[in-house]
């Protein structure tokens, strides 16, 4: 589905932030990305979303190369994704509704389908009471929320999450996850970075840290997780 | 098709609402485009309807044939002859000298000093005279009309009083010229204007651009609000100019009304001209889409990735 070959990015006047970076991602998978701030996660997850484009080494998404895709062709391929930002990137001239249906008017979907979708998507995060109520009157696990559905309305088949826990408090971060969870259970590829993978997840997960611009991976092991550990590292040494 | 349309109606549905939202600054900008489309259309209705009037005129342009003060009557006949020959001549009459006299003295008796001095002449001074409609207005044949009766035996001399008709032409054209000029300059100012107005917009709906842009839309869809928004730009300060000009029309033929009248003329400027009116509210709309859609433009390539 995702496969990184050999990819370096360099942004002008500064340092290589991924070093020959390769690895795979398949259909279904959870993956985190874990990394200190700075490490480089949201540039991979940009490269992904093809947003950014790779210094060297090739991108393959669903088998298209990134690097040689038409600048027209770009807006289809981002289609494929779901986007959800630390920062919601909601729009505040508008209420939750609209600010859901945006992906499906980008699509072409309209009237009572995009409707009937948009309400189907604020009910996965809990929001459908405030399907009327504008973002900024919602508290921030709602704003990750409303984010989510909008990610999820045109069903992509690959959520890309840049910390969506980031700024919440942990009873918060748990629903978000669940939600998270729930998505990959119907078959939903999920990457999230985050820079606290522990407490999230009871579940085998695949864990790919970056560290000045490398990465190593492992497997999050649930007996493990038992004994509540605080950092990833922990588990891999 | 179907969806193409709802998205279109959509678009359409946003940018009014949003419009509805800033009333004022979408009258002062509709504004700011109404009175720059009112000013070339005001100099281009005063020269079109300055230059119907001077065509009205020509028409009614006459040469006078004075003969030589001893023509005979066999004289006066030939010239009569060559005259219903000539085929630029709609029609003329003959003034003879008695009759001319006659109308002289008639017409001075409420002057007591003219009265005084056409009584002192004792005799008739004056020349046989004929009067000749031309068929053609145009400045130039009637010239050429004038020098062949200027030639014809027995003539004094042919006057044509088109001379300043010619110069009020060429003033004419040359104010045309100026009016397409202005027209331009004003085009450009619209253009800017309009191009702004979209670039602010832009700016306070940099969040939209920037995440629509990210989940996956189209440069095209990305433009259509903003297209919509500056060709309804267009459309309103179209409007207005198209009414500024109606309220104008009418105050200048409330007073041009007396002036004619003085002059028994009926002349005034007609109130609806369609013509000029769809070109006002057209290239209202068309230079608010070119404004807004270079202005969006700039703003989408700025998201290029890299």
């Amino acid at each position: 589905m995702i496969q990184f070959d050999k990819v370096t990015k360099r942004y002008p006047g500064s340092d290589e932030i991924l070093k020959n970076i390769s690895f795979n991602i398949d259909a279904g998978e959870f993956v985190f990305l874990t990394g200190h701030s700075g490490a480089g996660k949201s540039t991979l997850l940009k490269l992904i979303a093809a947003t950014e484009r790779p210094t060297s080494g090739t991108v393959l998404i669903a088998n298209q190369n990134v690097s040689q895709l038409k600048p027209s062709a770009i807006p289809f391929l981002r289609r494929r994704f779901g986007l959800i930002f630390q920062d919601h990137k909601l729009l505040y001239d508008r209420n939750c509704f609209e600010n859901v249906i945006l992906p499906l008017h980008i699509n072409g979907v309209t009237g009572q389908e995009a409707a009937k979708r948009v309400r189907a998507a604020l009910d996965k995060v809990g929001l459908l009471n405030k399907e009327k109520a504008m973002p900024i009157t919602l508290s921030g696990g709602e704003q990750q929320r409303l984010a989510i559905a909008r990610a999820v309305v045109s069903r992509p088949s690959i959520l890309l999450a840049d910390e969506p826990t980031g700024n919440l408090d942990a009873s918060y971060a748990a629903d978000i996850m669940a939600i998270f969870y729930a998505f990959n259970q119907v078959g939903v590829t999920v990457i999230m970075s985050t820079h606290d993978a522990l407490g999230m997840s009871a579940r085998q997960n695949r864990v790919m840290h970056i560290n000045q611009g490398s990465l190593t991976e492992h497997l999050l092991k649930e007996p493990h997780l038992d004994q509540a550990p605080s950092s990833v590292e922990r588990f891999t040494s | 098709m179907n969806n193409w349309l709802n998205q279109h109606i959509q678009t359409l549905k946003l940018v009014l609402s949003r419009m509805h939202n800033n009333m004022l600054s979408t009258f002062m900008i509709c504004l700011v485009i109404g009175v720059a489309m009112c000013l070339p259309s005001l100099f281009y209705l005063a020269v079109d309807n300055l230059s119907k009037l001077t065509d009205h005129m020509q028409k009614d342009t006459e040469i006078s044939l004075f003969l030589k003060v001893d023509a005979n009557t066999d004289e006066i006949k030939e010239v009569e002859r060559q005259l219903a020959k000539n085929q630029g001549i709609a029609n003329f009459h003959l003034v003879t000298k008695e009759e001319a006299w006659q109308q002289l003295q008639t017409k001075s008796r409420s002057n007591q000093e003219i009265s005084d001095a056409v009584s002192q002449l004792g005799k008739n001074p004056l020349p046989d005279a004929f009067f000749i409609q031309a068929k053609s207005s145009d400045p130039d044949s009637l010239i050429r009309l004038k020098d062949t009766l200027q030639n014809l035996p027995s003539v004094e001399l042919a006057l044509l009083n088109t001379e300043w008709v010619k110069r009020l032409s060429s003033l004419l054209s040359l104010g045309k010229k100026l009016i397409s000029m202005i027209a331009g300059l004003l085009a450009i100012v619209l253009l800017v204007i309009i191009g702004n107005t979209v670039r602010m917009q832009i700016l306070t709906q940099k969040d939209e651009i920037e995440v629509s842009n990210l989940i996956g839309a189209t440069r095209s869809f990305i433009r259509m609000p903003f297209l919509y928004a500056g060709a309804l730009y267009g459309l309103f300060g179209g409007l207005m100019a198209v009414l500024m000009l109606i309220g104008i029309i009418q105050a200048f033929n409330l007073s041009i009304s007396q002036i004619a009248h003085l002059y028994s003329n009926d002349f005034s400027v007609t109130l609806f001209d369609t013509q000029l009116f769809l070109a006002v509210i057209i290239s209202a709309i068309s230079i608010g889409w070119i404004g807004s859609y270079i202005a969006v433009s700039r703003a989408i390539a700025s998201y290029k990735i890299n």
